[in-house]
C-alpha cells in the first residue's frame, strides 16, 4: 500500500502558505533565525539541573539543532495527531515528554520498514518539523518536577505539595470516590480506574504520572493512603494495593492514564519556554485521552492526513 | 490428609508432551500415600509437556514442596483474595499464571518488613499453602490451554483462524462498540478499555491474552487483522501504534481487557484438563473479581477481611 501517496496535499497546502507569510518578511526574518539547538541550549540554561547529554532518552527524535523554527509546540506524545495539530497551529518543532516512535527509546531497529514510521517520519520531512524528545529532563526540573508543576496546577493541589518531596501531597480529608471524581473532572479522565474503598477517607498521598512499576510502591504505601498514578501493569503496583485490601489496610490506588495523568506538565513547559523563546509563538498542543469504555463510546481521533 | 493415588498416566492432549515418560510419581499406578506437592507439580509439568525454558519466571513462588496437597487450585493472578478462597475450598496447592509477590520475577528483596507482605506470608503458611507460577509452560504448551480456554469461554472456538503469529478469531460482522461490550459482559471486564472508531466494521481479531509487549503487538496491528485485542499493553507502545495508525486512516482498533479477564477463562479451562490428568486430588479453578471499579460503577469487589 502506498501510504505515502495518502498524504492529502491539503495539509502541505496549509504549510505552504504559513511558510509563505514567513518568509515575505524578508532579510530582517533571516538575521532573526531561530533554530531548534538555540531553544535548546536556552532550555538546558533554564532547568536548573544540568543536562546529561546522551544520558537517558532525551534527543533529537526528528529534524535536529540547525532546523529553523516557525514556532513551537510542546505535547505531551508525538502521537501523529499531535503532529497535525501542531503543524496546523503554525509550531514546526515539537517538544515531546513521551515518544514518537512506539517505544521509550525510540527504538527503530525492528521498525525501519514499517509502513506506519515510514508514513510519520515523510510526514515530519515534508513539513520541515523537529522533534526534541524532553522526558528525562522535565522531571528533572527544578524547584520542582516539571510534570509535577502542571498537574499540581490543574488538580489545584499546589499547596498541599510536600516541599522536601513533590510527589507527597496532605490534601484535606475526602472520600476516594470524591477524589476519583476530582481527578476525572480536572483532568477530564473518562476511563480512569481504581482499586480501593470508595468510602474510604484518605488524605496522605503519593502522585507518580506517568507509568509507575516496581516494588518501590509496597514501601510507599507505609507512608500514604492513596497512590495516583498514571499507568501500571495489573501484577504490579495494582495488585500489591489489591492485597492491602484483602489484608484489611485502608489502601487504594487511582490509575489516571498515561497521557492524561502528565500532560499538564507539558501545558507548564508552554509556559516555561515562553519565558526565554520571543521569536516564535510557543503553543502547548494537547491530545486525546486514547480510550474510550462501552458506557460512552467516541471518536476523537483525526483520520484526516 | 486424604490417601491419594496417582493415576496411570495417560497420553496428554499435548502432543508434544506424550514423548516424555511421565515422573516417579505418577509410575507407580498403584502407589499410595500422601502425595506431595512438589511431585505433582513435576507430574504436571511433564503432563504439559512443554520443557523448561531456559529463563523462565515458572517456579515454586510460595510454600514448602513437601507439603502434602489436599486439592490443586488454578488462579490467573495469585492475588491474596485469591488464596483465601482456595484456602476455604481446601485446595493448597496453587498454579497461578501471573505474579503473587507484585512483579514479574516475583523478586522479595526489601519485602520482608511490609505488611502487607506479611499479611500474605502469614496466610500462605498458616493454611499450608504452595504457590507456582505456572505461566510461560502454559504458553508453551501445545494445545495451548490459556488460548483454548479463552476461545471456549467466548464461543469462539469454530471462529478460530490458526497458523498465524497471535490468535486469530474470524467473526461474524460486527463493529468495535458490539465487540467491546461483548467482552465486556462475556469475560467480566468492566473497566475494559478501546481505542479506535465505535463504529469501525469488525470481522478479524487477533488476540494476545496476558501482557501484550510491544513486538508482537505492533506486528498483529499491521497484520490483516481489524482488532488486536490484550490484557495489557504500554500506553506508549501499541496504543501510540493503533492511534497513528487510526490517525493516517486505517482501520484498526485495540481493546484492553485487563489481567484478569483475559486470562482466567485459560486457567478454568487449564483446571478442566488437569482435573482429567490428576483424579485423586480435586481440581478447581478460582475466578477472581476484576478488582478495579470506574466511575460508571464505583464498587469495590475485594473482600477486606482475612
Amino acid at each position: 500500500m502506498s501510504l505515502s501517496a495518502a498524504l492529502s496535499r491539503r495539509s502541505f497546502l496549509a504549510m505552504g502558505a504559513a511558510g509563505a507569510s514567513l518568509a515575505g518578511t524578508g532579510a530582517q526574518a533571516q538575521r532573526r533565525t531561530l533554530t531548534a539547538g538555540q531553544v535548546l541550549e536556552r532550555m538546558k540554561a533554564n532547568l536548573n539541573t544540568p543536562w546529561r547529554e546522551g544520558v537517558g532518552v532525551d534527543r533529537f527524535i526528528a529534524g535536529g539543532p540547525d532546523t529553523a523554527v516557525r514556532g513551537v509546540a510542546t505535547v505531551m506524545m508525538a502521537s501523529f495527531d499531535a503532529l497535525k495539530d501542531s503543524l496546523k497551529a503554525g509550531c514546526n518543532f515539537v517538544i515531546t515528554h513521551e515518544p514518537t516512535y512506539w517505544s521509550h527509546q525510540d527504538r527503530l531497529d525492528e521498525l525501519r520498514d514499517d509502513p506506519l514510521y515510514k508514513v510519520k517520519l515523510d510526514y515530519l520531512t515534508r513539513g520541515d518539523m523537529a522533534i526534541l524528545h524532553l522526558h528525562d529532563h522535565w522531571h528533572a526540573h527544578r524547584s520542582v518536577d516539571g510534570i509535577h508543576v502542571g498537574t499540581a496546577r490543574v488538580l489545584g493541589w499546589s499547596q498541599y505539595m510536600h516541599k522536601d518531596n513533590p510527589r507527597y501531597y496532605t490534601v484535606p480529608p475526602m472520600t476516594v470516590l470524591d477524589m476519583a471524581r476530582h481527578i476525572q473532572a480536572r483532568m477530564k479522565a473518562r476511563t480512569l480506574r481504581v482499586i480501593g474503598d470508595p468510602g474510604q477517607t484518605v488524605s496522605r498521598l503519593y502522585a507518580s504520572y506517568g507509568n509507575f512499576g516496581g516494588l518501590s510502591g509496597a514501601q510507599i504505601f507505609e507512608n500514604v493512603d492513596v497512590m495516583v498514578i498514571g499507568e501500571a501493569q495489573d501484577w504490579d503496583l495494582p495488585m500489591f494495593v489489591r492485597d492491602s485490601l484483602a489484608a484489611g489496610r485502608d489502601k487504594a490506588l487511582i490509575v489516571i492514564g498515561h497521557v492524561l495523568s502528565e500532560q499538564w506538565g507539558m501545558e507548564y513547559a508552554a509556559e516555561w519556554l515562553r519565558g526565554f523563546v520571543k521569536e516564535v509563538p510557543v503553543r502547548y498542543v494537547p491530545i486525546i485521552e486514547p480510550y474510550w469504555n462501552p458506557e460512552r463510546p467516541v471518536m476523537e481521533i483525526n483520520t484526516r492526513l | 490428609m486424604a490417601e491419594i493415588r496417582i493415576a496411570q498416566a495417560t497420553p496428554p492432549a499435548a502432543g508434544r508432551g506424550a514423548a516424555t515418560p511421565p515422573p516417579a510419581a505418577g509410575r507407580g499406578a498403584q502407589r499410595t500415600g500422601p502425595v506431595m506437592a512438589g511431585q505433582l507439580i513435576d507430574l504436571i509439568l511433564t503432563r504439559l509437556g512443554a520443557p523448561n525454558r531456559p529463563r523462565s519466571n515458572d517456579r515454586l513462588v510460595a510454600g514448602d514442596p513437601l507439603t502434602p496437597v489436599t486439592g490443586i487450585a488454578t488462579v490467573a493472578m495469585a492475588t491474596l483474595d485469591a488464596l483465601k478462597a482456595a484456602a476455604a475450598a481446601k485446595k493448597n496447592l496453587i498454579l497461578t499464571a501471573d505474579a503473587t509477590w507484585w512483579s514479574e520475577g516475583d523478586g522479595l528483596v526489601g519485602m520482608e518488613g511490609n505488611p502487607t507482605f506479611r499479611a500474605k506470608r502469614d496466610f500462605i503458611r498458616a493454611n499450608n499453602l504452595v504457590v507456582y507460577r505456572i505461566a510461560d509452560h502454559l504458553a508453551d504448551a501445545r494445545p495451548n490451554p490459556i488460548a483454548d480456554g479463552m476461545a471456549r469461554g467466548l464461543g469462539w472456538e469454530e471462529q478460530t483462524v490458526e497458523g498465524g503469529e497471535t490468535v486469530r478469531f474470524r467473526l461474524m460482522p460486527t463493529n468495535l462498540l458490539d465487540l467491546s461490550r461483548f467482552l465486556k459482559e462475556r469475560l467480566g471486564a468492566r473497566t475494559l478499555r478501546v481505542v479506535g472508531d465505535p463504529a469501525l466494521p469488525v470481522r478479524d481479531v487477533a488476540a494476545i491474552w496476558g501482557r501484550a509487549t510491544q513486538m508482537p503487538a505492533i506486528r498483529a496491528l499491521r497484520s490483516d487483522i481489524d482488532v488486536l485485542v490484550v490484557g495489557y499493553t504500554f500506553e506508549w507502545e501499541a496504543v501510540l501504534y493503533v492511534q497513528d495508525q487510526i490517525a493516517i486512516g486505517l482501520k484498526k482498533g485495540l481493546i484492553l481487557l485487563g489481567q484478569v479477564p483475559s486470562l482466567q477463562g485459560g486457567m478454568k479451562h487449564f483446571a478442566g484438563w488437569l482435573a482429567g490428568q490428576i483424579t485423586e486430588v480435586p481440581v478447581e479453578h478460582i475466578a477472581l473479581a476484576e478488582g478495579w471499579w470506574n466511575l460508571e460503577r464505583p464498587v469495590n469487589e475485594i473482600t477486606t477481611t482475612l
